[in-house]
């Protein structure tokens, strides 16, 4: 199947008399070009994240890792290891810095964790009959606990304390009922004295401590999935990702919303939110259908291809609503530079209805592609039907899974498409940052991204029409023929998804001065799906990472093994810097002198059909 | 739920040596009421402050689950203090949030607000303006505070049957209200110490 991601080897993925037929650029592979990029891959991979899901079941295992750590290394009991670790948000890189500039009796005291070396023993039986000095009441020293701290006060007190603090919402951080002690309560005095009184309150304590893993940690964040599949997912490494998780949910795990890369989450959030405001304004008619430019008539798109034929006979193009030729060729789109924002044409127009134009402008392509990417999703059955009728077909051609990879690559791009319109209303817009570029400079960056971003768009609408076409009924030598032109296109949009982040990184992103914009850096495979939690994740062997990355297969892809060896590497590295989300990021050293390998793309296929 | 005996046991402690910590507490309601979530205390200024000679009089709430969560204390006199609302009397004041501890009691609470009194905190404020005054001129500030001392919280500016009246609505019955502060020439603060000593 086109799923098992098998590694490329030493085969040809094009014919080089062929390679014109989509390319401007020289473009030539080998095997060498396929290690060369899978070392560009690590070099690339200095913004590596890695993903997990972490299920109800496996919540404790999940932490037990991080326990086992501090446990070891500062010689605590496990629910001390657990206090230190709440308190320092879980991030064990952190505590042993800590541990070196402060020392264990200063790193021990500010989290409440009592040193047990400094403590002074004596026999409760001492106090005979005990005061308590919270209730004024005198007690049998049966019924009277002392906390690790030294104090001592009567069971009754102490329940009650609890239970108050657990329903405050606190039972991550108990204290202890002296005034000015900040030790933290034992997690077993809590559990036995509450559960005396009230066993779904200690339930609750237990459920709150454990889940302080993902609340209390700036790496392990719910699913925002609606209804809530009750996973978490956990990322090592860059927190600036888009994730998936098992139940299907893809999201940025930065700030939770949908996957939205190349846009920062902050330009994101502005746009949702005036998209929200704006539909108010604008109705149905202008969102959903354009106006013929023959009959004027509103014209409602009901397939996946940009090329729109109205009933009057006139076909157009559905980003500019200009008229173009009836044929679906690829000529007619060819050249076809509607993506370009032409600032001539508005300059006139007043500043107001100017960004509304300016709004309408980037809404509707996003909105465009949006759609088309609904409406690909539905071609994904049709397609099947085809690949079914195909394949028991007379023909020496058996395998059609170029198909599918052809279909996965326009989905993708397509969705990198329609957020980079939104990326670009923000970028060259003068909402966020106007003082950071002067006019000059944005004209030429838009340029260079526009630019960037057409290239990109026109290859993807050949690609979605290459698709919408009825190979089933072809000759062997005409699906021969689609397939190699699928497969070059394919290569193609991802080498210039990929040039497109570079530009949009490096070029537009890393120069400002002011604000910091990291985003999701581009995956060839789409968002990461999270892979099932495994305790076993820093022994990994070869095997085990085979193992995980079995599991973790679907047809939305996940690294490669290759890749994923790259990403492990350095887990065991304390580099903090990129945890720490409001930092810049490194400038991205991926070098585009080599062509992109479609990792997408089954050895065996080419083989099999080029021999 | 709520621990009335503890309560009880404060308030006897309490006022065993009003005259000497300079703060004291009262029930609002009438002796027999058992009413112990509702209470009224009162501190008197520090010397060396702008607030000497003065009486502040503190209403106190007690939640359901006092001793384990904070009692609720306000300014009811009105004072001039970086800490202190000049608008509601609202206290900023940590032992009385997140620092509470069960093992405080309302005559620590109350010698903490004294305590504030003499040892403002301007960086974290309640009353920005006070702060601001405080920091800019502080001259000025003093002369302010002791002004508000003069006017709301001596005894003396105010008439005898507001002073009974107050005391009243403390608790105490009026007949005895009237000959203790009658014995004791007027000074409210007097009387209200002898009224809760008994």
């Amino acid at each position: 199947m086109a799923d098992d991601e098998d590694f490329p080897s030493s085969s040809d993925v094009e014919e080089p008399e062929d390679a014109d037929c989509y390319l401007s650029d020289q473009y030539d592979d080998n095997a060498e070009n396929v290690l060369q990029y899978l070392e560009d891959g690590r070099q690339e991979d200095c913004n590596w994240s890695v993903s997990s899901v972490i299920t109800r079941e496996s919540l404790l295992a999940a932490q037990k890792e991080d326990l086992r750590k501090i446990m070891e290394l500062l010689a605590l009991s496990e629910q001390h290891a657990r206090t230190l670790l709440i308190h320092y948000r879980w991030d064990v890189e952190r505590i042993f810095e800590l541990l070196d500039q402060k020392g264990k009796d200063k790193l021990f005291s500010e989290a409440g964790v009592t040193n047990l070396e400094n403590k002074i023993n004596h026999s409760l039986s001492s106090f005979n009959p005990f005061t308590c000095s919270i209730c004024f009441e005198d007690v049998s020293c049966s019924v009277i606990t002392e906390m690790e701290c030294g104090h001592c006060y009567c069971n009754e007190c102490w329940t009650e304390h609890f239970i108050v603090k657990i329903n405050d919402g606190q039972s991550r951080r108990i204290r202890c009922m002296a005034p000015k002690c900040n030790a933290i309560c034992d997690e077993a005095i809590v559990r036995s004295l509450v559960s005396a009184r009230d066993p779904d309150i200690a339930e609750r304590f237990e459920r709150v401590l454990l889940e302080s893993y993902i609340e209390d940690n700036d790496k392990v964040k719910w699913c925002p999935s609606v209804p809530h599949c009750g996973n978490a997912i956990r990322v090592m490494g860059d927190i600036y990702c888009e994730v998936e998780c098992t139940c299907g949910m893809q999201f940025c795990f930065r700030c939770l919303s949908e996957a939205h890369s190349p846009c920062s989450c902050l330009m994101w959030e502005l746009w949702v939110k005036k998209c929200q405001d704006e539909s108010e304004t604008v109705n149905w008619i202008t969102v959903n259908t354009k106006p013929c430019p023959k009959c004027h008539k509103p014209v409602e798109k009901n397939g996946g291809c940009n090329l729109v034929a109205c009933i009057c006979g006139q076909a157009f193009c559905w980003l500019c609503g200009g008229a173009t030729g009836r044929d679906h060729t690829w000529s007619t789109i060819t050249g076809h530079s509607c993506g370009r924002f032409k600032e001539d044409r508005v300059k006139r127009i007043e500043s107001a209805r100017r960004e509304l134009d300016r709004y309408m402008h980037y809404h509707n392509r996003y909105k465009a592609h949006t759609d088309s990417l609904k409406q690909e999703s539905n071609l994904k059955e049709t397609i099947l039907g085809k690949i079914a009728i195909s394949e028991n077909k007379d023909s020496r051609i058996k395998d059609y899974s170029w198909v599918m990879n052809g279909l996965n690559r326009l989905f993708r791009s397509r969705r990198v498409l329609s957020y980079s319109y939104p990326f670009a209303f923000y970028m060259f817009g003068d909402e966020l940052f106007k003082d950071e570029m002067t006019p000059q400079e944005t004209d030429l960056k838009q340029n260079l991204f526009e630019d960037q971003q057409q290239q990109l768009e026109s290859n993807v609408e050949k690609l979605s029409m290459l698709l919408e076409s009825d190979f089933q009924e072809f000759s062997d030598e005409e699906v021969m023929e689609n397939m190699k032109h699928v497969i070059n296109l394919s290569s193609v949009i991802d080498r210039l998804c990929k040039q497109m982040y570079l530009c949009i990184e490096n070029e537009l992103l890393y120069p400002l001065q002011r604000a910091t914009h990291n985003i999701a850096p581009y995956k060839s495979k789409g968002p990461e799906r999270a892979s099932e939690h495994s305790s076993r994740f820093t022994k990994a062997t070869n095997e085990d990472i085979d193992v995980q990355h079995g599991s973790a297969v679907n047809a939305s892809g996940s690294p490669s093994p290759a890749k994923r060896l790259s990403q492990f590497q350095p887990s065991s590295s304390s580099d903090g810097k990129h945890g720490c989300s409001s930092t810049k990021r490194a400038k991205n050293e991926g070098s585009l002198d080599t062509p992109l390998f479609d990792l997408n793309m089954p050895a065996e296929v080419v083989d099999k059909s080029w021999t | 739920m709520f621990d009335t005996s503890r309560v009880q046991k404060e308030v006897v402690e309490f006022n065993r040596d009003t005259a000497i910590s300079g703060v004291s507490i009262a029930l609002y309601d009438g002796a027999g009421g058992a009413d112990l979530t509702h209470l009224c205390g009162t501190i008197s200024g520090p010397v060396g402050t702008p607030y000497e000679g003065g009486i502040f009089v503190i209403d106190i709430q007690l939640p359901s689950g006092y001793p384990f969560e904070p009692p609720k204390m306000q300014f009811v006199t009105r004072v001039w203090h970086p800490n202190i609302s000049s608008q509601n009397g609202a206290i900023c004041l940590d032992i009385l949030k997140d620092q509470w501890s069960p093992a405080l009691t309302l005559k620590t609470a109350l010698l903490s607000l004294q305590a504030l009194l003499s040892t403002p905190a301007p960086d974290d404020p309640q009353d920005a303006v006070v702060a601001q005054q405080y920091l800019r001129d502080y001259r000025k500030f003093l002369g302010t505070a002791r002004h508000w001392t003069e006017t709301f919280a001596k005894s003396a500016s105010v008439g005898f049957d507001e002073k009974v009246k107050k005391l009243v609505e403390m608790g105490f019955p009026e007949d005895i209200v009237r000959s203790v502060l009658e014995g004791v020439k007027g000074d409210e603060n007097m009387a209200l110490e002898k009224l809760c000593s008994g």
